[in-house]
C-alpha cells in the first residue's frame, strides 16, 4: 500500500472519529440512512411519506423537549405518557359537545358534570371553550410534574420510581374517569390545532417550533437554564454555589409535565378524541429519540436542538420500518434495539471524548493534577 | 546491635502522571523488624509511593526488590499475596456485613465439596486474632455498630489475617480516641517484636518520633532526608519537610483586625459533631482553625454555611441572626465558601471556566425574561480573572477540568470574589496544589483581608496557618480547645492543644 | 426525644412486619371469612409466582440495580414453552427450554449492563419493550394454552395431597435463595458489591461476575415464575406478566430491601412484602372495590413503600455520618451483646 493511501486512511479515521463525536452526528446519520433506505424502499421518497414524517415529528418533539429537561438534571420522567392520557381525557370531557350514554354512562362523572350534551364547556362559545380547555390541560400536566418534582427533591425519592408510580397512578385515573372509553364529539376548532395544516405545514409545527425555541433559549441563555445544567452536572457543587436545587428540580419536572400536556393537546386534536390510553407504548419513542439525540442520561449534557435531531432520526427510522410493511411488533423490537444501540454509542462517544481531552491537555503541556 | 536484614528495597522509582513528575528517583530500604516512618506534606508523594508498593499503579522507572527478588505487582492482589498488607486512611469495610464477612469476603472457608461457608473454623481464627489486637467483640458483630477506632482495628485484623511480612499504615490515628491510639502503638510495637516490618505514614510528628526506627522525608516527590530516628530532631523533620525559605512563601504583612464584627457564633452544637463552639471573625482578619482529621473541621464549616443542621446555639452575621439551613441567604448577605473538595463540591468539571466563575452571581446579572446578562459580566469577570492571575487562554471554551490544581482553586476563589463577599470561609485552601500556586493563593487571601474581608481558614497544615493568620483556633473532637494570637504562635503548643488528651488530662485550656 | 427517635428507627427497620400486622387486622375486621384457611391458601397461591419474582428481584436490588424486564421475560419464556408443547414436544423438555429462555434473557441484560456499562434501568426498559414485541411476533398475538395435564397436575395439584405445588415451589425457592445469600460466598459478595462496588473491587471481588450472576439468575427465576403462574391460569395471553416487575420491586422494597443496595432479605423481608401486597389486593376484591380503583390503590401502596425506603435511607446516612464518640460510648459497645441485639435482624 502506498504511503498516500495510508495517510488517506489515517485522515479518514480522524474524520470519522470527529464526526462521531460532533453535535451533528445524528443529523448526518439521519440523512445517510434516509438516502440508503430510499434505494431499497422507493416509496420513502413519495410526497405522501415525506409529509407523514413531517407531521409525525412535531407532537413527539414537543413531549421530548420535556424529557430533555429532566434528563439534563440526571433524572427521568416515565410519567409523560400517562400525563398525556390524563390531559387528553380531562380536556375531552370538558369540551365535548355530545356524548353517547351507551358509551360513557358508566363514567363516575356521568350526571355530575357530563351528560348527553357533552361536558361543561361543550356548549360554550368556541373561543372561550377551546382556550379554557387548553389552559386546564396544561395546568394539569404542569401540576402532575410539579408533584413529581417535589417528591424527588424534597423527599429524596428516586426519579424513576416516582415517575413510574405516577405513570401507574395517573393512567389508572384516566381510565377510571372514562371507564376505558374514548371521548369524541370534540369541536373542529380544537382538533385543528393538532390535526390541520396551514397549507403543507401542520399547525403543530408552528406551536412546537415556537415552544422549542423558547425552551432552547431558556436552557442556553437564562439563569434558570444555567442552574439546570449546574444541578444536573454536580448537585453538591451547585448547592454550595447558591443554586436553588430544590426549586430547580421542581421546575424541571413541572416543565416535563407541561410539555407532556402540550403533546396531549396536539395528539388529542389529531386523533379527534380524548383517549385514556393515549401515548401507550410511546415512552420508548420519547426516551429513545431524546437519547439518540445525544442528551446524556447522567445529567449536565444535552440540548433541545439535539433532541430535534434525535426525533427526526427516530421518525425516519420508524416510518421506514412501516413502509417496509413490517409487523408493529417487529417494529417494537427494532426500536428497543435501536435504543440499546444509541446508549451504547453514547457510552463510546463519551469515552472517546474523555480520551481526547486528556491527550490534548498532555500535548499542550497543561498540568493535570490528580489529588496527590 | 544486630544488623537487621533488608526486606524491601525501592530503587530509582519514578512516576509520571502525564507531564507531572509525582515521584523522582525514590530510593530507600526497609529492614526486617523495623518501623520506617514516611513523612512529608500534602502532595509530597506519600500516597503515590504507597500505591506503587501496593500494586495499585506502576512506576515508569525504577525497581522494587522484596526478600531479594524482583517485585512487580500489577494488581492489589499481587501485593497481598506477596505478604504486603495495606491499611488505608479511608477504611475499606462493608458496614452492612459482619467482621468475619469483611475479613474473609474473598476467601471464605467452605465445607469441602460444597459451596457452603464453614463459619466455625473461621470464627475461631478471628476470635484469636481480635484478642491479639485487643478488640474484644464478637466476630459476628456488624461493622456498622463499631466505633471508628474499632473499625480501624477490624481493618488491621483484616490486614493481619493474611499473615503479612510488611504492614503499611496510612494516617491510622485520625479517627481514634487517645486510648485507642495508645493501644494501636502498643500493637505496632508488638508486631515489630514479632519480626514484622512496618511503614508508618503520618503527619503527626510526635507519633512518628515515638514509633520509628527509621525516618524518610519526602518533598515534592523526592527523598530529601533519611536516617535513624536518633539522628533526627523535630526541627530537622520540619525543615526537611518544608524545605524552602518559609519567609518567601507567606505574605510579608500580617492581617490586622478591623473594628467591624462580621461573624459571631455562640454555643453552636450538633450532637456527635461539634460541641459548644463559640468564636468570632472580624473584618480584616484571617482566622485559622486547626485540627486533625476527625476533629470536625469540615463539618463545622458546612454547618456555618448552612448546608448541615445544628441543634443548639446561634450564628450571627453583621448582627443579624442567620436562618439555620439557608446557604442562599448567606450568599446574599456576603458569605462565600470554598469547600475542601473542589472536584466534588466546588466545580462543575465538565463545564467551561466561565460558567464556573459566574455560577454564584447569576442572580445579580439578570436581564429581562431571566436572561443572563453576559455583557454586564464581561468586565467583572475579566477583572477578577486577571487579579487572581488565572492561566487560561479561552475561559468560555476551556473546561475547568483541564486546568492545573492551582488554577482550579483560583477559579473557585474567582467565583466567590465576583460575588463581592464580605466574609470568606476556605477549607483546605492549598490541598493538592503545587508550591508556586500555594504562595499565590496566600497572597490573594492576604489582599482580601487588606480590603476588609473577614476570612476563616480551615486547614490541617499548621505551617500555612501560622504563615497567614492573625489568630488560630484549635479544634479537637468537635470542641475549641485553644486560641492563639500571632504573637504567640508556637507550633509545639498548638499541636499539643490539638492533641489535648496527650498533654493535659482532658481538661481544656482555652486562652 | 431519644425515645421517639428509637421508636422511629424501630418502625423503619421492621416496617414490613408492622404494616403486615396492621393491614391483616384491618381486613380481618372489614371482611367476612377473612380468617379462613381457604382465604389464606388463596392469598398464598396468588403470591407464589410474584414471590419467586421478588426473590430474584431482591438479588438484583441488593447490588443496587434493577430489572424491569422480568414481566416480558415471563411472557416470552411461557409462550415459547406453550408453543413447543403444542408442537408436540414432551412437557419436561419444553419446561427446560422455558428456563433456558429465561437464562438467555438474563444473559442479554447482563451483557449490556456489565460489559457495555449502560444503566440497568435503561437496558431492562429497552429489553422489556423488545421482549414483549418479540413474543407477540412469535405468538402472532394469539393466546397460547397450556395442556390440561400441567394445569391440573402442577397448578391445582397438591404435594402429599395437602400442600399446593405452586406454594411448595415458592417456598423451596425462597429457602434456597435465602440460604444462598447467607451461607454461600457469592451471596455475601452480593451484599458487599451492593454496599460498595469500588471497595469490593479493591478487596479482590469479581464485581462483574457478581453483577452478571444476579441478572442471569433473575432471568431464570422469571422463567420459573412464569411456569408457576401459567400452570395456574392455563394460558398465556398478551397481558401476561404486564406490571409484574413493579409488584416484585415493591414487594422487595416493602420487605426492607433498599434501592441503594447492600440491605435486604428474602426471608422474612420480601416474603412479607409479597404477602402484604397480595393481601391488600385480595382484600380489595373481597370488599368489591371498583375494579378501576384498584390500580390506583396499588400505586399508592408502592409509593408508600418507596417513600418509606427513602426516609429510611436518609436516616441511615445520618447515622453513618462521621461520628465523634466519647470514651464512654466506646466502652458501651465493647460490653458487647445487648438485649437490643436480639431484636435487630441481621442484614
Amino acid at each position: 500500500m502506498t504511503l498516500l493511501t495510508l495517510k488517506g486512511r489515517g485522515m479518514a479515521n480522524k474524520f470519522f472519529v470527529k464526526l462521531l463525536v460532533s453535535e451533528y452526528f445524528v443529523i448526518v446519520l439521519s440523512i445517510v440512512y434516509f438516502l440508503i433506505i430510499s434505494i431499497f424502499v422507493p416509496s420513502m421518497l413519495s410526497g405522501n411519506n415525506i409529509k407523514n414524517i413531517f407531521s409525525n415529528m412535531w407532537p413527539l418533539f414537543a413531549v421530548a423537549i420535556g424529557q430533555t429537561f429532566v434528563l439534563l438534571l440526571g433524572g427521568i420522567d416515565l410519567s409523560q405518557t400517562s400525563t398525556m392520557a390524563l390531559t387528553s381525557v380531562i380536556g375531552a370531557l370538558l369540551i365535548s359537545s355530545r356524548m353517547n350514554p351507551d358509551v360513557l354512562s358508566n363514567s363516575p362523572l356521568w350526571g355530575v358534570i357530563i351528560s348527553e350534551n357533552g361536558g361543561p364547556l361543550g356548549k360554550a362559545p368556541i373561543v372561550l371553550s377551546v382556550s379554557i380547555t387548553i389552559a386546564v390541560m396544561i395546568l394539569v400536566g404542569t401540576l402532575v410534574g410539579a408533584i413529581n418534582g417535589t417528591l424527588i427533591s424534597k423527599v429524596n425519592m428516586p426519579p424513576f420510581m416516582v415517575t413510574l408510580i405516577a405513570q401507574m397512578f395517573y393512567s389508572a385515573i384516566a381510565i377510571y374517569l372514562t371507564k376505558s372509553q374514548n371521548v369524541i364529539g370534540l369541536p373542529d376548532a380544537f382538533c385543528a390545532i393538532g390535526g390541520k395544516s396551514f397549507g403543507f405545514i401542520p399547525y403543530s409545527f408552528f406551536i412546537t417550533i415556537i415552544l422549542g425555541v423558547i425552551a432552547h433559549f431558556l436552557l442556553s441563555k437564562t439563569i434558570r437554564g444555567r442552574w439546570i445544567y449546574a444541578t444536573g452536572s454536580n448537585i453538591k457543587a451547585a448547592r454550595v454555589s447558591g443554586v436553588p436545587t430544590i426549586s430547580t428540580t421542581i421546575f424541571v419536572y413541572a416543565a416535563s409535565g407541561f410539555f407532556a400536556a402540550v403533546g396531549g393537546v396536539l395528539y388529542t386534536g389529531r386523533l379527534m378524541a380524548g383517549r385514556p390510553t393515549l401515548g401507550d407504548g410511546q415512552l420508548m419513542d420519547i426516551l429513545g429519540a431524546t437519547v439518540i439525540g445525544g442528551t446524556s442520561m447522567t445529567g449536565g449534557k444535552g440540548k433541545v436542538s439535539w433532541t430535534l435531531f434525535g426525533v427526526l432520526f427516530y421518525t425516519i427510522i420508524t416510518t421506514s420500518l412501516s413502509q417496509l410493511k413490517l409487523d408493529s411488533f417487529v417494529i417494537n423490537v427494532v426500536k428497543g434495539l435501536v435504543i440499546l444501540g444509541a446508549v451504547t454509542l453514547d457510552v463510546a462517544r463519551t469515552r472517546i471524548q474523555q480520551k481526547g481531552t486528556l491527550s490534548a491537555n498532555a500535548k499542550s503541556g497543561k498540568k493535570v493534577t490528580l489529588n496527590g | 546491635m544486630v544488623e537487621r536484614e533488608e526486606i524491601l528495597r525501592l530503587e530509582g522509582i519514578t512516576k509520571l502522571f502525564f507531564n507531572i513528575c509525582a515521584l523522582k528517583n525514590v530510593t530507600f530500604t526497609l529492614k526486617k523488624g523495623e518501623i520506617l516512618s514516611l513523612i512529608g506534606e500534602n502532595g509530597a508523594g506519600k500516597s503515590t509511593m504507597m500505591n506503587i508498593i501496593g500494586g495499585v499503579i506502576q512506576p515508569e522507572e525504577g525497581s522494587m526488590t522484596l526478600h531479594g527478588k524482583l517485585y512487580t505487582p500489577q494488581r492489589t492482589i499481587d501485593a497481598k499475596n506477596a505478604g504486603i498488607a495495606f491499611i488505608h486512611q479511608e477504611l475499606n469495610l462493608f458496614n452492612n456485613l459482619s467482621i468475619i464477612d469483611n475479613i474473609y469476603i474473598n476467601s471464605f472457608a467452605r465445607y469441602p465439596g460444597t459451596p457452603f461457608i464453614k463459619k466455625s473454623a473461621m470464627r475461631e481464627n478471628i476470635r484469636k486474632l481480635l484478642d491479639s489486637i485487643d478488640l474484644h467483640v464478637s466476630p459476628d458483630m456488624m461493622v456498622e455498630k463499631l466505633s471508628p477506632g474499632e473499625r480501624q482495628l477490624v481493618e488491621i485484623a483484616k490486614a493481619l489475617s493474611g499473615n503479612p511480612d510488611i504492614i503499611i499504615f496510612d494516617e491510622p490515628t485520625t479517627s481514634l480516641t487517645t486510648r485507642e491510639t495508645r493501644k494501636l502503638f502498643a500493637l505496632i510495637k508488638k508486631l515489630r517484636e514479632q519480626g514484622k516490618s512496618i511503614i508508618y505514614i503520618s503527619h503527626i510528628l510526635a507519633d512518628v518520633y515515638e514509633l520509628s526506627d527509621q525516618i524518610v522525608v519526602l518533598r515534592d516527590g523526592v527523598v530529601v532526608d533519611t536516617g535513624k530516628k536518633e539522628d533526627f530532631s523535630m526541627n530537622r523533620m520540619i525543615v526537611s519537610m518544608v524545605g524552602r525559605d518559609i519567609k518567601q512563601m507567606y505574605p510579608a504583612e500580617r492581617p490586622v483586625a478591623q473594628a467591624k464584627k462580621l461573624l459571631e457564633i455562640e454555643n453552636l452544637s450538633q450532637p456527635g459533631i461539634i460541641k459548644n463552639i463559640s468564636m468570632h471573625v472580624d473584618a480584616g482578619e484571617i482566622v485559622g482553625i486547626f485540627g486533625l482529621m476527625g476533629s470536625g473541621r469540615s463539618e463545622l464549616a458546612n454547618i456555618i454555611f448552612g448546608l448541615d443542621p445544628y441543634s443548639e446555639g446561634m450564628i450571627r452575621y453583621m448582627d443579624v441572626k442567620l436562618n439555620k439551613q439557608d446557604p442562599i441567604d448567606r450568599i446574599k448577605r456576603g458569605f462565600a465558601f470554598v469547600t475542601e473538595n473542589r472536584r466534588e463540591e466546588g466545580l462543575l468539571m465538565e463545564f467551561p471556566v466561565y460558567d464556573n466563575i459566574t455560577l454564584a452571581v447569576l442572580r445579580d446579572y439578570k436581564k429581562a425574561f431571566g436572561l443572563v446578562d453576559n455583557a454586564k459580566l464581561q468586565k467583572p469577570v475579566a477583572e477578577t480573572v486577571s487579579e487572581l492571575r488565572i492561566k487560561c487562554s479561552a475561559i468560555k471554551k476551556n473546561q475547568v477540568k483541564g486546568l492545573s490544581g492551582g488554577n482550579q482553586q483560583k477559579v473557585v476563589l474567582c467565583k466567590w470574589l465576583l460575588a463581592k463577599p464580605s466574609f470568606l470561609m476556605v477549607d483546605e485552601p492549598t490541598r493538592g496544589i503545587d508550591v508556586g500556586s500555594k504562595s499565590e493563593i496566600y497572597n490573594i487571601l492576604n489582599n482580601f483581608a487588606k480590603a476588609g474581608m473577614g476570612t476563616l481558614v480551615i486547614s490541617s497544615e499548621l505551617e500555612e496557618l501560622i504563615g497567614i493568620c492573625n489568630r488560630i483556633l484549635v479544634l479537637s473532637k468537635g470542641e475549641i480547645v485553644g486560641s492563639f494570637n500571632s504573637n504567640n504562635f508556637d507550633r509545639e503548643v498548638i499541636l499539643g492543644a490539638a492533641f489535648r488528651q496527650n498533654i493535659s488530662n482532658g481538661s481544656t485550656n482555652i486562652v | 426525644m431519644k425515645g421517639s427517635k428509637n421508636l422511629k428507627l424501630f418502625f423503619l427497620k421492621n416496617m414490613a412486619f408492622v404494616l403486615f400486622a396492621v393491614v391483616f387486622i384491618i381486613f380481618g375486621l372489614l371482611c367476612k371469612n377473612w380468617f379462613t384457611l381457604t382465604n389464606f391458601e388463596n392469598i398464598a397461591r396468588q403470591s407464589s409466582y410474584i414471590g419467586i419474582l421478588a426473590a430474584g428481584m431482591t438479588f438484583v436490588l441488593l447490588t443496587g440495580g434493577v430489572d424491569l424486564s422480568v414481566g416480558a421475560n415471563m411472557f416470552l419464556s411461557a409462550s415459547i414453552c406453550g408453543l413447543l408443547i403444542v408442537k408436540g414436544w414432551p412437557i419436561w423438555a419444553a419446561i427446560l427450554i422455558c428456563l433456558l429462555v429465561g437464562f438467555l434473557y438474563g444473559c442479554f441484560n447482563a451483557f449490556f449492563i456489565v460489559k457495555i456499562k449502560v444503566l440497568p434501568f435503561v437496558v431492562t426498559l429497552a429489553t422489556l419493550m423488545a421482549g414483549r414485541g418479540l413474543t407477540l411476533i412469535i405468538t402472532k398475538s394469539e393466546a397460547v394454552s397450556m395442556p390440561a395435564s400441567l394445569v391440573s397436575g402442577v397448578g391445582s395439584g397438591r404435594l402429599f395431597g395437602i400442600l399446593p405445588y405452586p406454594i411448595v415451589i415458592f417456598f423451596l425457592i425462597v429457602a434456597a435463595a435465602s440460604i444462598f445469600l447467607k451461607f454461600v460466598p457469592l451471596g455475601r459478595q452480593i451484599y458487599a458489591v451492593g454496599k460498595d462496588a469500588e471497595g469490593s473491587k479493591k478487596a479482590g471481588i469479581n464485581v462483574n461476575g457478581v453483577l452478571a450472576f444476579v441478572y442471569i439468575f433473575n432471568g431464570v427465576l422469571a422463567a420459573l415464575a412464569a411456569i408457576v403462574s401459567v400452570t395456574q391460569i392455563g394460558n398465556v395471553t398478551a397481558g401476561f406478566g404486564v406490571g409484574d416487575e413493579f409488584n416484585a420491586i415493591s414487594a422487595s422494597i416493602l420487605g426492607g430491601t433498599s434501592m441503594m443496595g447492600g440491605i435486604g432479605t428474602i426471608f422474612p423481608g420480601a416474603v412479607i412484602g409479597v404477602f402484604l401486597i397480595q393481601m391488600v389486593q385480595a382484600g380489595l376484591v373481597y370488599l368489591q372495590v371498583d375494579l378501576y380503583l384498584q390500580p390506583i390503590i396499588s400505586a399508592f401502596i408502592i409509593l408508600f413503600a418507596v417513600f418509606l425506603d427513602s426516609v429510611r435511607t436518609r436516616y441511615i446516612i445520618k447515622l453513618e455520618h462521621r461520628n465523634i464518640r466519647t470514651e464512654e460510648q466506646v466502652q458501651k459497645t465493647q460490653k458487647g451483646f445487648t438485649l437490643r441485639d436480639l431484636f435487630d435482624r441481621e442484614k
